[in-house]
């Protein structure tokens, strides 16, 4: 069975590759064939230069891999809107019932955000003659993922147009971007429609007629809570009265962006991209440790808080909102992230300190982890070079 | 002794190292002295089609030193010089006779040796072949006779397993390999000799010889990776160095005054029954190593190592001081879903198959696989750089022709072991980059006005 339908795919790929070949009909849409083409078979090209043996990873493995990391928070990211859409109308909330919603909900994102995006990179890629990169498909992925899950199509589309033409092929491409493309769409959505991107009435879907009912039902985030509410002694138990337990946050059944909820299924991810050598552990460790730093200082230093989230435990904020899902996904991207060692620290340390520097100073933003990523990403060329003089300094010259 | 331990680098995990038993290969027909590979060095041919030569007979000279020999590895006929384009000569084939006859030159006893100058020993080695075998930092030319290096570096054994074992070489030459170190202690004040792990037992000859315990991944025996760990000062930089092999040679040469021509060779078909040493001659031809095996046109031959090597064929000969012959597929059919796969049976360094956590040795072929993409900046050719010059930077200075800055990164430190392009995900050819960017560079600086 395999035999045969592999000598069918291979038939069928060879007598349609004189189409896409120089002088063909549609030889301008070659780097889309061969993009398909090698996603069913490996090409075999042989070493033509010093050393005859490559090493067996190439990039769509590496993207894949990012791809697989991305299956555990897609997955509860699926069931955890499908929940909060039924808990809001009422409806019964078996296993079953909540994944289909949760589809129904989660899948239109993704397939306009692939399908739009892929558009404008096959377009590129024809215009530029150059092979389609498999990044897009994290990107294409990851971009739906932190959107509100009702947020409107044509939203998505105009997002990930946003993320893929300017974000990426304005510098020319996969590996010449500054900012991380995902980010680059959503924060061109947050601030260009402020009221779909952010508030407490965006995060749970609900279909038809019912929702304007429940629009009171409507749950917020927790980082959107920035008072202190009559009748509570500490804000811990606030939260935890509001349902947001460090049990829960760590879980992540909560309303919030599609998939970003749940800082264990990002640990999982994390695990998986560290282990695999995906990511960087420097970059997410650094995160990790700026953000617990920073806001044990915050919570030293502020006596009379103005935003209560100021003063708090810390592990709060590493659970509540989108930083896990940031830390481990976006800010890893190695194309904006700095090459270099240390800078790798230096770059994970501070987009956890200014996460927390947004989330507790400036009230326009209770959440802070894209703006901190897509600021670092545009310092860490300048981390690279101040790294690679030092190294280059402490070298005993060879001229 | 000083232990030096070389952290980055890789562990080959492929399959077919060579057994340290031995087996003796002959010449045929022909034997040949291959020209192009030897590193900038302009032949002046001394000998034409037809001309008879003996074993150690001048065939050509360095145009820009005359004084530097290339002498023949064979007795009888020059059949063939062999030019490539631009009329490159490529190697010059000698058909050998049944009586091969041997130059023959002064003998050295130890006392002679002791009481010659620098100059004129330099100049004996130089008359008999020797010299091309000595070769220099950074542009691993065949070293300046008249520059005075900080030190030699002379390596016993290799982190490549591809390469011959020194207790191979060494056993029953331990006299010839003391007088060439005693020959290069004449020509610097300081003799290095690097062993790759333990000293076995049978070898304590030397214990106090050797200075530099080397462990450690490949390449992490090359002497510009010990030189990068050990250097002080920059005027290390232009060291001399010698495979122990070669220093076995000088010492023969010089006691028995002829010109020894014998070789030990690690052969690798990728299968254990085949890879062995062979003790055979240098400039054999390389169909006559297989001799016995049924090796399949679709074929690639690597001379020199397995990462660090050049693509040769088995109607081509072995170079003047290449040890290491390795035969492995071209790349097979394309595979279908490759990337899905969890990738049992491939060879990486990287952590994304599930080989990596396996120990077991690997067969490997000349597949790329994957295609070319552009760089995301991974990081794992710095990862694996045994010099720390950072591949992917240094690459993209030069791409920007800022030679000034690869150079403050440490473009010539590079020993040109490979091991970036091996890994780099999106399959860009690091290695070939820096490697013709030093060759340049040596150019530049060599131009004569």
């Amino acid at each position: 069975m395999r035999k045969r339908v592999e000598t069918y795919l291979r038939g069928f790929f060879e007598r349609n590759s004189r189409y896409f070949s120089h002088g063909g009909r549609l030889y301008p849409l070659a780097s889309l064939f061969e993009a398909i083409e090698t996603i069913f078979f490996t090409p075999a090209i042989a070493a033509g230069k010093a050393p005859y043996v490559r090493d067996g990873v190439d990039l769509k493995r590496f993207m894949s891999i990012v791809l697989l990391a991305l299956v555990p928070p897609l997955i509860f990211g699926i069931y955890n809107t499908g929940y909060h859409s039924r808990l809001a109308i009422g409806s019964d909330l078996s296993f079953f019932s909540v994944v289909a919603t949760g589809l129904k909900i989660v899948m239109p994102l993704i397939i306009v955000s692939y399908g739009v995006g892929f558009f404008w990179e096959a377009l590129f890629s024809a215009i530029r003659k150059h092979p389609i990169s498999e990044g897009f498909l994290v990107t294409g992925l990851l971009f739906p993922m932190t959107l509100p899950p009702t947020v409107p199509l044509w939203q998505v589309a105009v997002g990930i147009s946003f993320g893929v033409v300017i974000g990426k092929e304005v510098f020319g491409g996969t590996g010449r971007n500054i900012f991380n493309p995902a980010l680059t769409a959503r924060a061109f959505l947050f601030f260009a429609y402020p009221a779909r991107m952010s508030g407490d009435s965006v995060w749970v879907a609900v279909s038809g007629a019912a929702s304007s009912a429940v629009s009171a039902v409507s749950g917020a985030t927790p980082l959107s809570i920035t008072t202190l509410a009559p009748g509570f002694k500490t804000f811990e138990s606030q939260l935890h009265q509001s349902g947001f337990s460090l049990t829960n946050l760590f879980f992540g059944l909560y309303p919030g962006c599609v998939a970003d909820s749940s800082a264990l299924c990002c640990l999982i991810g994390a695990l998986i991209l560290i282990i695999t050598g995906v990511a960087s552990y420097r970059i997410i460790l650094g995160g990790v440790a700026g953000l617990l730093v920073t806001s044990f200082g915050f919570g030293l230093i502020s006596q009379a808080p103005l935003n209560p989230w100021i003063n708090i435990n810390p592990l709060y904020h590493l659970l509540a909102g989108g930083f896990a899902f940031g830390i481990v996904y976006m800010a890893t991207d190695p194309v904006s992230a700095p090459g270099t060692t240390a800078s790798k620290w230096v770059y994970g340390f501070l987009i956890g300190l200014l996460t927390v520097m947004i989330r507790v100073i400036n009230p326009a933003f209770p959440e802070g982890v894209m703006l901190a990523i897509l600021f670092m990403n545009l310092f860490s060329p300048l981390f690279d070079v101040v790294e690679i003089r030092i190294r280059a300094g402490k070298r005993i010259p060879n001229v | 002794m000083k232990t030096v331990r070389i952290k980055k680098g890789w562990r080959f995990k492929i399959a077919g190292r060579p057994t340290d038993q031995q087996e003796i290969r002959l010449a045929s027909q022909t034997v040949a002295l291959v020209v192009d590979k030897l590193p900038f060095v302009k032949p002046l041919l001394l000998v034409k089609e037809g001309d008879s030569v003996n074993i150690g007979s001048s065939l050509f000279s360095d145009k820009k030193n005359p004084d530097i020999k290339f002498l023949s590895p064979g007795g009888g006929r020059v059949s063939a010089i062999h030019y490539g384009p631009r009329r490159v000569i490529e190697e010059i084939v000698i058909s050998l006779d049944k009586s091969e006859n041997q130059e023959t030159f002064d003998a050295f006893t130890e006392k002679a040796l002791d009481h010659t100058s620098r100059d004129s020993l330099i100049a004996g080695l130089m008359t008999r072949g020797m010299w091309p075998l000595i070769r220099q930092l950074p542009f691993r030319s065949i070293a300046d006779p008249k520059s005075q290096p900080s030190a030699i570096w002379i390596s016993l054994g290799s982190a490549d397993p591809f390469q011959p074992l020194s207790q191979v070489y060494l056993k029953g030459q331990e006299e010839f390999f003391t007088f060439g170190v005693r020959a290069l202690s004449r020509m610097s004040d300081r003799i290095n000799i690097c062993w790759y792990g333990d000293i076995p037992p049978g070898f304590d000859f030397l214990n106090e010889s050797v200075t530099h315990r080397i462990t450690g991944e490949y390449p992490a025996t090359d002497p510009g990776v010990v030189l990068y760990h050990t250097k002080t000062t920059p005027a290390e930089n232009q060291d001399w160095y010698i495979n122990g092999q070669d220093v076995i040679g000088i010492g023969k040469c010089l006691k028995t005054g002829v010109y020894p021509v014998d070789r030990i060779v690690a052969f690798s078909d990728g299968t254990p029954e085949n890879s062995r040493h062979l003790k055979t001659r240098t400039g054999i031809r390389l169909q006559d190593l297989a001799a016995g095996l049924s090796i399949g046109p679709d074929k690639q031959w690597i001379v020199g190592g397995i990462l660090s090597g050049d693509a040769t064929a088995s109607d081509k000969y072995l170079d003047l001081n290449q040890t290491s012959i390795m035969i492995v597929d071209v790349s097979p059919q394309s595979e279908m879903f490759g990337f899905l796969r969890p990738g049992l049976h491939r060879l990486s360094r990287s952590r994304t198959l599930i080989s990596t956590f396996s120990s077991a040795l690997l067969p490997v072929n000349t597949d790329m696989h994957g295609e070319i993409r552009p760089c995301i900046n991974c990081g794992y050719c710095a990862s694996v750089c045994p010099v720390d010059i950072l591949p992917q930077f240094t690459c993209k200075s030069l791409w920007a022709d800022e030679i000034e800055e690869a150079l403050a990164y440490g473009l010539l430190d590079c020993v040109e072991c490979g091991l970036c392009s091996f890994v780099c995900p999106s399959k860009i050819e690091l290695a070939e980059c820096l490697k013709d960017a030093r060759k340049h560079y040596h150019k530049e600086l060599n131009q004569v006005a």
